[in-house]
């Protein structure tokens, strides 16, 4: 069934096609919720309420743009008004010092590459908002540039250099895996922080 | 590890997803929850559609009577006026009751309905 007659049927009251078009886009809507609320226990509620919302406005979408781009500007919307509401927006900035304490406690001397993996993951995870936003969207939905613009209401120019600066960001990060004495410079000024 | 190996990984990265799960059966559980809104609605909706014409009916029936025994309608509006605590109550009661029937009650039961 395409998204064309799923929402035909759901708009004529069939429940079922609801629940299957819920199936269809949750993961869409917990990569989104997940990476901007971070928190497990809160995320099956700020999903519910984005799938709440897509029923009540389902009537209201005009084809204009790809079902899971509309969903997906929803699923942003109700994430960053539930961090402002819950005065939730807090921004890691990478070059704090507990953002360089995260990075020296990585042993860079026996790592297997799933801790690696793992460690990527966690400094995706301590990203600024905005950078997450966009890495999440473009690398791991594959939304092209302007979708990510319609989603976010970011202008493209700027959706192109947070994707650039989060990337420069994280391999900044992760230079001590490379270089060794990146590494050492950043114990010594940890250490000089702490 | 190698400048280039690091740039893989970490697009390999960008690309896996968050380790975000929902727990089974949310989409039955948000279908549930958007049928009981929906149904809140609509039961809210019928009970006002009731009160309305149940006043509509009283209104009509006094202007019928205003033209038919104005001294029967002032005997009934005197003894109204008189007795306002007691029909007060009696107004209320009746229209919680219908407030009950119409939306309380098929909340609870869907409610308990839900969690069972």
């Amino acid at each position: 069934m395409n998204d064309t007659e799923l929402i035909n049927q759901i708009l004529e009251g069939n429940m079922n096609a609801f629940t299957f078009l819920v199936n269809r886009y949750q993961k869409l809507v917990v990569h989104i919720t997940g990476r901007l609320v971070q928190r497990q226990e809160e995320l099956e509620d700020v999903c519910q309420e984005v799938f709440i919302k897509v029923y009540q406005n389902l009537g209201k979408y005009r084809n204009e743009c790809k079902l899971s781009t509309w969903i997906a500007t929803i699923a942003y919307n109700t994430s960053i008004n539930y961090l402002r509401k819950f005065k939730k927006f807090e921004e890691v900035n990478p070059e704090d010092s507990v953002a360089l304490r995260n990075l020296t406690d990585f042993r860079n001397e026996n790592y297997e590459t799933a801790d690696l993996k793992r460690y990527v993951r966690e400094q995706i995870e301590l990203l600024p908002i905005q950078y997450r936003t966009v890495v999440t969207l473009f690398h791991l939905e594959e939304f092209s540039y302007q979708e990510i613009e319609q989603i976010t209401g970011m202008p493209e120019g700027t959706v192109k250099s947070y994707l650039f600066r989060a990337k420069a960001l994280l391999r900044e990060k992760l230079k001590h895996i490379v270089d060794d004495n990146s590494l050492k410079l950043v114990k010594e000024i940890s250490n000089e922080k702490g | 590890m190698r400048k280039d190996e690091l740039t893989d990984m970490i697009e390999q990265s960008l690309g896996a997803a968050p380790e975000f799960r929902l727990q089974e059966g949310f989409a039955q559980r948000v279908t549930a929850s958007v049928i009981r809104q929906e149904q809140w609605k609509t039961d809210l909706q019928e009970y006002f559609y009731l009160t309305a014409i149940v006043f509509g009916l009283i209104a009509l029936l006094t202007g019928v009577y205003y033209l038919v025994d104005k001294d029967l309608l002032f005997r009934t509006l005197n003894f109204f006026v008189a007795n306002w605590v007691v029909v007060g109550f009696l107004v209320l009661t009746l229209n919680f009751i219908l407030f009950a029937d119409k939306v309380l009650l098929r909340l609870l039961f869907s409610r308990r309905r839900q969690t069972n």
